[in-house]
């Protein structure tokens, strides 16, 4: 049997409440969200959400995360120098998921967007099966990057000891926050059904759909 | 006209929503009859399309009342104690965001805010807003705008990131003075546990499906 997509019967999925109606109806007549048979400007989107969390990246990695001061003098810590000084006092699962979710995750889910978005606008190929299971691990991992933000905000509301030791968050921090909500919004702006279009040689107006308010 | 599909466990409006479209592949397919507990797959992608979780609506309405309740501990009682030099400081989930904005860092005190405080309410006091009136096939006014709204805050909601990073900040507290436990740690933890469980409770599927028979007979 032959599989058909949705958009080849002029039928969309409303993204909201996933009911399947006529794309002509402009609105789903359920949950009167917009209907549109791919995400407007899905590729457009993610790539802009996409560049915006790499440019950020480099701050949130190269300024200070947070400070700790005390009577010696005041110490720095970028994210990197934070999970060598793990490392270093033998704590090697904390240095283990402060690696994973500040440094590694971020990095495999923009490479991981990059892939997607250059696989759907044809520049290389894989099987979409491979691809849309990747996009999917990707949306639900990206949130527990925030970890460190939260790490930061906790050790800066408890630590406020004065003059012996006080940590205050550093400029990387804002930094660091951007690239994972630009990440989240990249991976929510993406639409996995291109890769299966492109397989199917569908094409689909992808565009912000004229207004009709007649 | 309200039609009881065989296999289902829950109604559905009329004969179009026997079709359904997989969210990540588009194929389009009719929607297959499943058991209690299970899941149906797309036919050519293989991802998930809808689930039917056996008691769904009641599962949604008493994790997520759960949830309101461990959520108003948490907010009342600190999470961590902290006695070093003779100075106590105490750690509640607004007190960790609201410390950046003391800092100066007023944009990731919002941001802060809307993760771990706003998005779970509203997350869990919409599902309860819409789950606790479908057991009783009713919808309350604006249930579909609401429903709307709080699928909107689910991936926003990231309580269990938040919990993960207080385990974190102990470890790396270490020997700084002595630390307790207080009750909004065990109610953060129980709070974590029923959000998780509320929204696995009822697939979002069925919770649309009853929502438009509710709707349509209100009117």
């Amino acid at each position: 049997m032959e599989i058909r997509s949705a958009a080849s019967e002029g039928l969309a999925s409303c993204h909201v409440c996933g009911k399947v109606s006529a794309v002509a109806l402009v609105h789903c007549p359920r949950c009167h969200g917009h209907l549109h048979l791919r995400k407007p400007d899905s590729l457009a989107r993610t790539w802009g959400f996409l560049i915006g969390a790499i440019a950020f990246y480099i701050p949130a990695n190269l300024l200070p995360i947070m400070t700790v001061g005390g009577f010696g003098g005041s110490s720095s810590d970028t994210i990197m120098s934070g999970v060598i000084n793990f490392w270093h006092h033998g704590d090697a699962l904390v240095a283990a998921i402060i690696f994973s979710a500040s440094i590694l995750i971020p990095i495999l889910k923009m490479l991981a967007l990059v892939w997607l978005c250059l696989a759907s606008s044809g520049v290389t190929s894989a099987s979409p099966k491979a691809l849309s299971r990747l996009y999917h691990v990707t949306e639900i991992l990206g949130r527990w990057s925030m970890v460190d933000v939260f790490v930061v905000s906790i050790l800066v509301c408890l630590v406020q000891l004065g003059a012996i030791s006080s940590v205050t968050p550093g400029p990387a921090i804002l930094s660091f926050a951007a690239v994972v909500v630009m990440t989240m919004f990249a991976a929510m702006s993406f639409d996995p059904r291109l890769l299966w279009d492109r397989q199917h040689g569908l094409k689909i107006q992808t565009g912000t759909p004229p207004s009709n308010n007649s | 006209m309200k039609r009881d599909l065989p296999g289902l466990s829950w109604p559905r409006l009329d004969d179009s929503s026997d079709i359904v479209a997989c969210h990540f592949c588009d194929a389009l397919q009719k929607a297959p009859n499943i058991q209690e507990g299970d899941a149906a797959h797309c036919c050519r992608c293989g991802e998930v399309i809808y689930q039917n979780r056996p008691r769904s609506l009641a599962r949604a309405t008493a994790y997520s009342s759960a949830a309101l309740i461990f959520m108003v501990l948490a907010h009342t009682f600190p999470c961590i104690t902290l006695e070093a030099a003779g100075k106590r400081t105490e750690l509640t989930i607004t007190e960790a965001a609201l410390s950046f904005y003391q800092q100066g860092d007023p944009l990731i005190a919002v941001a802060a805010i809307l993760f771990t405080v706003v998005a779970p309410l509203t997350l869990m006091g919409g599902l309860l807003y819409v789950a606790a009136p479908l057991r009783f096939g009713r919808a309350l006014p604006g249930a579909v705008r609401i429903t709307r709204l709080f699928q909107l805050s689910e991936p926003w909601c990231m309580l269990e990131v938040f919990l993960v990073g207080i385990l974190v900040a102990l470890l790396k507290l270490g020997g700084v003075g002595d630390l307790h436990f207080g009750v909004g740690m065990w109610s953060l933890a129980g709070l974590v546990l029923s959000i998780a469980a509320a929204m696995a409770g009822i697939d979002r599927l069925e919770l649309w499906d009853r929502l438009e028979i509710a709707v349509a007979k209100s009117k």
